[in-house]
């Protein structure tokens, strides 16, 4: 069941350099993802994934069609507009973690509130409450290296989901975590969305992309097939 | 599997009846198991017969049935024992698969991505009923879940691993023939 789409593709494509020497990553895609969804996206790679979902997040801007997210057009946005999307409407948590090796836990998620213009004190607060739900109470002053993989992966969702981002968009989020780990990693990205977030998952892991409610296929920069919805009930 | 090992397993911990040993032995395996009541008691007559386990002769009515020391010392060897899947067993998707690789009019790529998605539906049924069940209470029903999940897995990742496989010696006779002309 699709609700008022918060992210919605129109015949948008993506593909680099011209002529003979043109390369599609994306062919014009048509997407509509819900309001409370979890989607995955799967697919080998190469096939075309990341593409789709740094079109989503603002990181990369269509060549042809339309993205729309949140009702906006990202493509025809101005860099400042993205940024500020980026900080306000979608989190993104990337495959290598990206967090900053010279900020504590709490540093890390409160950053994109701080760079908002919130005030230190208030964003700070807010990460610790984001931490806390995450199950890291406690380790809110441990720099990266301290954690371990799962509690550095906890903490890079947590700045993806911190300020009540709408959209949390992840590529291959348990990457080198054993597969207990990844499972609590899913459990949490299942409860954002079951909270009324919107998750996008990119992975190549069929048991990951199994705790979407919808998956969809790509192969060469096409989407060719997605699940049905389940059935009310059905187990 | 025999229900033989679950019954001793079970008396193994406590003396029980038949319909105990059945309602027991389902609850333990998750309910992936349902075992037949008749099964139970007949399994019970042989296990007596050959002395692993006897009737404790506690309740006058009701049959309560305790394990013996060579029935233990069967378990214990069960146990320590790895099981060995002999014959592979015949797979109705990797011999549809295979064959039609080598039929001519089948669009083999189409065939595999109909499974793919037919397979991860399964496992997001699967995925479902895990994230309800109580990660504190339900181990035996979370581990045969992770049974079934990583079962359907291997399936997909083999999937997958047809695919590219098929495409790879695609993209090389491609290759081979573009060099020629």
């Amino acid at each position: 069941m699709i609700q008022t789409p918060v992210v919605q593709l129109s015949g948008a494509s993506r593909s680099f350099g011209h002529g003979h020497t043109e390369v599609v990553a994306l062919h014009p895609t048509d997407l509509r993802v819900g309001g409370g969804e979890f989607l995955a996206i799967m697919g080998p790679s190469g096939s075309g994934k990341t593409t789709l979902l740094s079109l989503i997040g603002g990181l990369d801007r269509p060549t042809a069609g339309q993205v729309l997210v949140d009702g906006r057009d990202v493509g025809a946005m101005a860099a400042r507009e993205l940024a500020v999307l980026r900080r306000r409407t979608v989190g993104y948590v990337f495959q290598d973690l990206n967090l900053l090796p010279g900020l504590t836990a709490r540093e890390n998620v409160s950053l994109p509130l701080e760079l908002d213009g919130r005030p230190a004190r208030a964003a700070r607060a807010d990460a610790s409450a984001v931490l806390e739900v995450l199950g890291l109470a406690g380790l809110e002053d441990r720099f990266p290296d301290d954690l371990s993989g799962g509690e550095q992966q906890r903490v890079a969702i947590g700045r993806a989901m911190v300020g009540e981002r709408a959209i949390l968009l992840a590529d291959e989020p348990t990457g080198a975590l054993d597969s207990i780990t990844g499972e609590s990693v899913m459990r949490l990205l299942r409860r954002h969305c079951d909270d009324g977030g919107t998750v996008i998952l990119v992975t190549h892991d069929a048991a990951h992309a199994a705790w979407a409610d919808r998956v969809v296929f790509l192969r060469d920069g096409r989407i060719v097939d997605e699940t049905r919805a389940p059935r009310q009930g059905a187990a | 599997m025999s229900v033989k090992h679950g019954l001793l397993a079970l008396l193994a911990e406590a003396p029980r009846h038949g319909y105990q040993l059945k309602t027991d032995l389902e609850g333990r395996t998750g309910g992936n198991w349902a075992i037949n009541i008749g099964q139970v008691y007949t399994t019970l007559q042989r296990l007596e017969r050959d002395g692993l386990v006897e009737p404790t002769g506690a309740e006058k009515d009701r049959h309560d049935y305790r394990i013996t020391p060579s029935g233990r010392e069967q378990l214990d060897e069960w146990f320590r024992s790895p099981v060995v899947f002999e014959a592979p067993p015949r797979d109705e998707l990797t011999i549809k698969v295979l064959l039609a690789v080598a039929a001519s009019d089948v669009d083999v790529s189409e065939l595999l991505q109909r499974q793919r998605t037919a397979s991860v539906e399964q496992l997001q049924a699967y995925t479902r009923r895990k994230a309800q069940a109580d990660e504190r209470k339900d181990l035996a029903f979370l581990l045969m879940l992770d049974a079934l999940i990583f079962r359907t897995e291997a399936e997909i990742r083999w999937l997958d691993a047809s695919e590219a496989r098929i495409r790879d010696l695609t993209t090389k006779a491609a290759e081979k023939n573009g060099g020629r002309s």
